[in-house]
Order: structure tokens, then sequence, then C-alpha cells
């Protein structure tokens, strides 16, 4: 039923479009096509709906009050220009563009803000890319993925949403990379639930966000545990903001720079991280309130779902009210930490060998106070690791989340910073369609040098 | 941070547990074989992240009024105390027309159906619920591509407000938090996972009439074959929780309805027509989470 109305919306467009355009783009049913907004079609929606895999909707510049539902496979949705190519929510509407299993979507070079959900969402789709976006004061995340995999952000702007600025969430493996973004004044930089495998974040800015970049887990989306990203090469500084808008579990992170929370084989890499009131880079356990029961069909939409090493053997008695996962085997080498309130590096382990956890490991970091003392010494990535000392100046987690924090502020009202010069997409006017289809093309993460301080 | 082995023993995921649990569970079998089950064929309540598709909509306490305008409509005072959700303007006289566009509490503005059941009582006094989460997914039964939205002004009540004993916890149950087991007691929650009341609507429709005399007949339940007989047209399956800001002692809770064995809720579909067929098609048979509430997601 919905191919038919599909086509019957086509139809109607194509006998519109050809009058005034003389078929020479416009009309969305030849497979290459144009769909002009607003020269051809009123509202972006309209154009989508029209448009066909391989089409281009080219949104002129203007406010567009819309919530747009892509469900079309491959289709590109390109802003002329992106600071003034806006959707507007208005704070009534949910999501500035939404794609629903529709696979290979891009979207690039425009604005989304005011919404209560969302900036840009992409759900349950193989093949994403959103370019030369900017996502500004929306009610939950700034740019999204779910349950999607072989995805790309890139040059994009995210700033004012209460959870993460830039969210890759539940997939394994995600074969996706953020690079070249900017994430600030968010809850989280980047949060990543339960998302790992070929995932790579480089090239970036997470700065005055309350935490910068967290991956994390939880049973509360499919997935778990969360491992394997890679964090390479970014900029991560002064995440203390407590002017914004933030979620419980942002607040918690509060005042750290890379904070691997509960997760697994992570890669921290060359970042330069600076001016954090708790730590620049840390691994700590992260306590889950009221898990979910899991059934063993579900552990089964991501690919290689198991239970990590480390939490098995354990009583089959009642769900525990919290649960504890540790951070394991994570590497954190070659990074530049400085001026950090507690510790530039620190480990919080929940002890399960007298070793780190699964071999968390740090190595080739310059840093100065880490937590506990001598954390490189005790923690190395090649060599063996202490069996004691780990006390030793040791971070006090249960002190972190019960101080005190600066409340949320409602996001409609937060006073953001302005965006700046971010670039135009190049040739937004004449570039062809590129929708986004198989595996991304990986950062070449071995040739990315640790970042100038801004 | 190193806690001792103890701590870890006791307090560390089990994950391994729960998976062990959760297989057991799967494999239950509630089929009643047919469309005109009086309950799901599974329980629908115990988590939150859905393995097919959903959409999901918030909405705060709205108010609460002697009122029911599916089962006393017109007559305000008739009816045992509601709590109402949703559409901020009903009354006694509401339709399923009348709401479309009114003011609602719902986060998602589109949803200006009205969502009522009654309210919770704690030594006598209603406690003020803070909001309702409800869930449109699709019964495991039922083929996604048959699902179409609920018509404008469908009339559909969950659960037996006369029930004079359990009913079944797939139709209506209480529980702790979001996720865990419901049950047909009101259980005593700890602070941090407040009492739920979570309610299932039926999911297959007559195709033919809003509303019926016993304001049930017109729908059922679907079967493990999805729906047929008398009800042919797959409906997306709704679950309503209701969040009470409650923990502790439940002993002496009750429904303005009754006992706690009367739980109950109603839905009268008032949602903008566009907004819920896309939701229905995008979503549904698409199969793809297309929200995850807030209640559901860690950290809120």
């Amino acid at each position: 039923m919905r191919r038919a109305v599909a086509l019957a919306v086509v139809g109607l467009v194509v006998a519109a479009g050809c009058g005034d355009d003389g078929g020479s783009s416009g009309g969305g049913g030849g497979g290459d096509g144009t769909l002009e907004v607003p020269a051809e079609f009123d509202t972006i929606q309209a154009a989508v709906d029209a448009a066909s895999p391989g089409d281009l909707v080219l949104v002129s510049p203007g406010v567009y009050q819309e919530a747009v539902t892509v469900e079309t496979d491959e289709v590109v949705i390109r802003g002329l220009d992106r600071a003034e190519t806006i959707l507007d929510g208005e704070f009534e509407l949910e999501n500035g563009i939404r794609v629903v299993g529709a696979d290979g979507v891009a979207v690039e070079n425009l604005t989304a803000r005011n919404y209560t959900f969302n900036g840009f969402f992409w759900t349950g789709v193989d093949g994403y890319r959103g370019s030369y976006l900017n996502a500004i004061r929306n009610g939950d995340y700034g740019v999204y993925a779910f349950e999607s995999v072989n995805g790309v952000f890139e040059h994009s702007y995210a700033a004012g949403s209460p959870d993460a600025g830039f969210y890759i969430g539940a997939c394994y493996p995600c074969n996706a990379v953020i690079d070249s973004v900017v994430s600030e004044w968010n809850g989280l930089g980047y949060s990543g639930t339960n998302a790992g495998g070929d995932l790579y974040i480089v090239n970036s800015v997470f700065r005055d966000n309350r935490a910068g970049v967290v991956p994390n887990v939880g049973t509360y989306e499919p997935c778990f545990p969360q491992r394997e990203a890679t964090i390479v090469g970014n900029q991560v500084y002064r995440n203390n903001n407590g002017e914004n808008d933030v979620i419980d579990f942002a607040q918690l992170a509060l005042g750290n720079g890379i904070l691997l929370t509960g997760v697994l084989d992570n890669v921290v890499e060359r970042n330069r991280v600076w001016e954090h009131d708790i730590t620049g880079i840390a691994t700590v356990p992260l306590p889950e309130d009221d898990p979910q029961e899991i059934t063993a069909d579900e552990l089964t939409p991501c690919e290689g779902t198991e239970i990590p090493d480390g939490v098995v053997d354990v009583p089959e008695d009642e769900l525990p009210d919290t649960l504890l996962w540790p951070a394991q085997g994570n590497r954190i080498t070659g990074n530049v930490v400085d001026g950090s309130g507690l510790a530039d590096l620190a480990l919080a382990d929940l002890g399960l060998s007298p070793t780190p956890d699964g071999g968390n490991c740090f190595a080739d970091n310059t840093a100065g106070s880490t937590a506990p003392v001598d954390l490189q010494a005790k923690a190395p990535c090649d060599g063996t690791p202490a069996t004691a000392g780990f006390d030793d100046g040791a971070l006090d987690v249960g002190a972190l989340i019960a101080r005190d924090k600066p409340a949320p502020v409602p996001y409609q009202e937060v006073d953001l910073p302005d965006p700046g010069d971010q670039p135009e997409m190049p040739d937004a006017a004449t570039a062809p369609a590129r929708p986004q289809t198989g595996s991304p093309e990986f950062p070449d993460v071995a040739a990315i040098s640790v970042p100038p301080r801004a | 941070m190193r806690l001792p082995r103890a701590v870890v023993g006791s307090a560390i995921v089990v994950v391994a547990a729960l998976v062990t649990v959760g297989a057991s569970s799967a494999g239950s079998d509630r089929d009643r074989g047919g469309a005109t089950g009086l309950a799901p064929v599974d329980e629908p309540n115990e988590r939150f992240f859905a393995t097919g598709g959903q959409f999901a909509v918030e909405c705060d306490y709205s108010h609460s009024a002697r009122v029911d305008p599916i089962v006393w409509p017109g007559r305000s005072g008739r009816s045992h105390r509601h709590d109402f959700f949703g559409a901020s303007a009903v009354d006694a006289d509401s339709t399923g027309a009348a709401l479309v566009g009114s003011p609602t509490t719902c986060r998602q503005r589109a949803d200006t159906a009205a969502y009522w059941a009654p309210s919770l009582l704690r030594q006598g006094r209603p406690v003020e619920p803070a909001g309702v989460t409800a869930y449109y997914r699709v019964a495991p039964g039922v083929d996604p591509a048959d699902v179409v939205a609920y018509p404008l002004g469908l009339a559909a009540v969950a659960g037996d407000a006369g029930a004079t004993g359990p009913q079944p916890t797939g139709v209506v149950g209480f529980g702790c938090g979001r996720g865990g087991p419901v049950s047909g007691r009101v259980p005593s929650c700890p602070e941090t996972k407040p009492l739920e009341l979570r309610v299932t609507f039926p999911d297959c429709w007559d195709g033919e009439h809003l509303d019926s005399d016993d304001h049930h007949s017109h729908l059922a339940y679907s079967g493990r074959d999805g729906c047929g007989g008398e009800h042919p047209v797959a409906l997306p399956r709704l679950t309503l929780v209701v969040h009470y800001p409650m923990s502790g002692d439940a002993s002496d809770v009750a429904l303005s309805s009754g006992a706690p064995h009367t739980a109950h809720a109603d839905f009268l579909n008032g949602w903008d027509e566009v907004a819920l067929g896309r939701e229905v098609e995008s979503c549904l048979e698409r199969s793809v989470v297309c929200t995850i509430p807030e209640s559901a997601r860690a950290g809120r």
C-alpha cells in the first residue's frame, strides 16, 4: 500500500514539475534528478516523499518549520547554505530530519535547531552520512544514529543538547566514522551506548560540554557491552560546563575529558586533552540502576555480542538493583594531557584481579598527575602490570558521584555561543548526489598526530 | 577506586544470569490460539527496548475528574475518578475528532489522544501520577506489514474495572521502575524504581465499530497467528505505563475503581491522523525503533 501511495505522489509531482521546469532535472522520477525546495516543492517533506533513490533534494536558504521523515533509500538532502538553510522545530516539533529504515541517506549543509528530540536522527539503517550540519539547541541529541551501521558524521557542529552532541548507539560492528566535528555546550560531547567495532572518532573538537567523550554501556539498549571504539587525534578541553542542560548521566561525568565508563577494549591515542576539573582521561566502572532482563534472542541483533570476561561466574540469584560494569582492556597511549583538577590520567577498577581490570593500560602519555600515582608504571601497555599500589592516590569515585553539581538549565533557555565560521560544503549547488552506501572509508589512524592546543 | 572482592561478587553485572533467566521466560507461551483472546500472547511489559519497531510518547499528568467519555459519555460525575493524560481538555463529552489539534500534555504534540486510568489511592487519598509513557508496538504474532493506524475516534478499554479477582498480567499489572516483572499485586518498590501501572490494549479490530456496547467486543488481543475471525484488522499494540512517584510499603494502596485487581485504562484516539499514519508506517511497518522514551533510558 505504501508503494502505491508513493507512486501516486510521484505521478502528481512529475505532472506538476514538468510544466515549469522543462523536465531538465526536476520531478524526482528519473533516478538522478534534483528536487528543489521551495522552487518545485513547498516543503522539504514533499520533496523527500517524491524523491527516488539517488535523487538530490536541494534546499534554498530559508527557515523551514518542518519535521522531515525520510523513508526512501539513498536520498540526499542538501542545503545551499549551511547556516541559512534552517529547519526550526520551534520547541514543538520532534526531529529535524529523521531517517527511518531508509538505507544510504545523506544529509548535508544545513541547520536544525529547536527540536524537542533530535536535530538529525538515523534509525535502523545501513548506510548514513551527515556532513556540514549544524545541530543547535535540540532536546535530546544533536546528530544521532541508533541501531544503524556503515555511517559517517563529518564536518558538523552540535551545541546545546542535554544528552550528546554526537551519538552513535546500539551497533556492533558499527563501521562508522566521526571526523572533523565540533561539539560544545552539550551534556556530553560524544556518547555512544553499546557502540563499537570499527567506530572511529577522530580529528574533532569536544569543548565546554559537561563532559567530553564518554563511550558507555547499558542493558537498556541492544548490543551491549560497548567495545572497540578508536578515539584518536581529538582536541578535548574545558568540559566543565555548568550553565547548560544535562541529563543525569552526563551530570555524573561533569568535569572529565575522555571518560571510559564500563566499556571494553577501546583505543584512546594521541588526543590533546586539557583543563578539566576532575580528570583528563579516565577509565571507570559504570553503575547501572535497574538493569533490564535480557533474553538470549536479544543478544543476536549485533554480531558477536557476548558476555565479557570478568562478569561471568556470578551467582544466579535475584537481579541486583545496581549493576556495575567494569571498564576493561582499554588502551590509553600517546595522549598529551594537562591542567586536570584531580588527575590527568586515572584508573578506577573494580579489582577483578590484582592487575588492572581486563588489562586497562596507560603508556607513552604526556601527563602530570595520575590516580593512582605512577599509573603509567603500574599499568603499562607493554610489560608486566603491578599487582599492588593501586590504592595509593586512587580516585574516590563515590565522592565524585556525590559532589554538588550545577543544576541543569532548560535547553530552550541556554545562552549558546555563536557557532562561528563553520565550513560550507564545497560546491553545494553543483556537487552530485552521493548516497552513503557500503562501509565508509576508515581513517588512517597511524597518520594522525597529536593536534595542537586550540 | 578498588573495591574489595566481596563487593564485586555480589554487585557485579549478572548478564550471564540474565540470559539464563530470560531464555526460560522467552519460551513461555500464553497463546490463546486466535484473535479473540482475552490477553496478549506474551507478557509485553517486561522490557523497554524493542526487538521490532516501536514509537512511543511521553505525556505529563493532566487532570483528574469523575469523568469517562467512553463508558459514561455526557455524564460527568457518574464515573469513578480518573487521572487523565494527553489531551488536556477532556471532559465527559469528548470525542476523538474533537481532540485533534487540541492542547496536549504529551511531549509529542501530534498526540492529542486521551489516555486515562483510575486514580491510585493511598490510605484513601489520591496519589498524583507523574505521567505516562505510551508504547506503540507490534505484537509477536502480527505481521508488521498488516498493521494499520487506529481510526480516529476509536475507543478502547483494557482491563476490567469490575474484576473480582486477578486479571492476566499481560493485560494489567504493577511493577517497579522500568522493566522487571509485573504483578497483579502492588509491589513495595525501592525509591530508585518507583511504582508503575502497566496496561496493554487489544490490537485487533472488527474493522467497523469505533466502540461497542460493552466497550470491549469490537476489539480483541492478537494470537500467535495475528488477527483474524471477527477482528481481522491488525492495530498497533499499545502499552500504557503510568508512573507514580511512590515507593515503599504498598499495603495501603487501592484504586478509585476498587481493589488493585480492578486496574484498567482507557484510550480514545484523537491523534493527528497524518502524524499517526506516518508513525505507524515508518516505525511499525518498517520495524524500526523510532523513539526511546526518556523513562526507558538510563540517566534520566
